[in-house]
């Protein structure tokens, strides 16, 4: 891609992608029995995610089990969505700033479009 | 893109609500119904929620290749509460047995309150993951402006 900043941005995102889909997958779930909250590890990822490997869904551990054996805790998700989100943000913006100057190296300095 | 998945699993996240909520008013509705087509009063229906994998029609064999599938919820099965229906002594009514008690269905309608309740709680959180995954998905598209 573009150089390391970059593409680093670019996988912290597709990570930030793969934890919300885990974190919605959780919400849907909420409420199904023998359902155990799904996470990734992502400091860890994140470093074998720059080494090209694929995120892992694991178990979190340590939540409190309902009676039917379901795990979920909405104030846990929901708090990650929105935490997620908002990384996502942070991450789009640098990555967009990275785009920028490429724009403006590209077009000599002269002013963008 | 996985971002795209996550709105399928929170949209079978809604559906699965919306079909409990369903159940839950049609309980509500036929509290005292005493008649039904299979005979005998109204029995208390109940969803069974099983998660699944979803697949987008669009991205699933890719999906499938990179791992960190989404788990979707569905409704796998419809129970219809088999507990004995509660008699009152009602003689003059036209479903009455030769004891004059009526069979009503077993519902309390506290329960399926209750339940609504949860069930409305769930689906406003799954609309919540939508609109978070939207907004993710649209600041993607902004990258390209």
């Amino acid at each position: 891609m573009l150089d390391p900043v970059a593409s680093s941005i670019e996988r912290y995102m597709d990570l930030l992608a793969a934890r919300q889909k885990l974190v919605t997958s959780n919400i849907a779930n909420a409420e199904t029995p023998g359902y155990r909250t799904m996470d990734i590890d992502f400091e860890r990822e994140f470093r074998s995610m720059v080494a090209g490997a694929q995120p892992q869904a694991v178990e979190v551990p340590g939540l409190p089990v309902n009676h039917d054996g379901n795990n979920v805790s909405l104030d846990r998700e929901a708090r990650l969505l929105g935490e997620n989100a908002l990384r996502f943000n942070v991450a789009e913006t640098l990555l967009k700033s990275e785009l920028q100057t490429m724009r403006e190296a590209i077009s000599g300095g002269g002013g963008t479009t | 893109m996985s971002l795209f998945s996550s709105l399928s699993v929170s949209a079978s996240g809604l559906q699965a609500q919306r079909t409990r909520a369903e159940l839950l008013v049609e309980n509500l509705a036929n509290a005292e119904t005493t008649r039904t087509p299979e005979g005998g009063p109204y029995r208390r229906k109940d969803t069974v929620f099983s998660a699944e994998p979803v697949a987008s029609p669009f991205g699933s064999v890719f999906e499938n290749e990179i791992g960190a599938q989404g788990t979707g919820v569905r409704v796998s099965d419809v129970i219809e509460d088999t507990s004995a229906p509660e008699k009152r002594y009602l003689p003059g009514h036209p479903d009455a047995d030769a004891q004059g008690y009526v069979a009503f269905p077993h519902i309390n309608p506290a329960e399926d309150m209750v339940d609504l309740m949860s069930a409305t709680r769930s689906y406003e959180a799954n609309v919540a993951a939508i609109t978070a995954v939207k907004d993710m998905i649209s600041h993607s598209i902004d990258l390209l402006r």
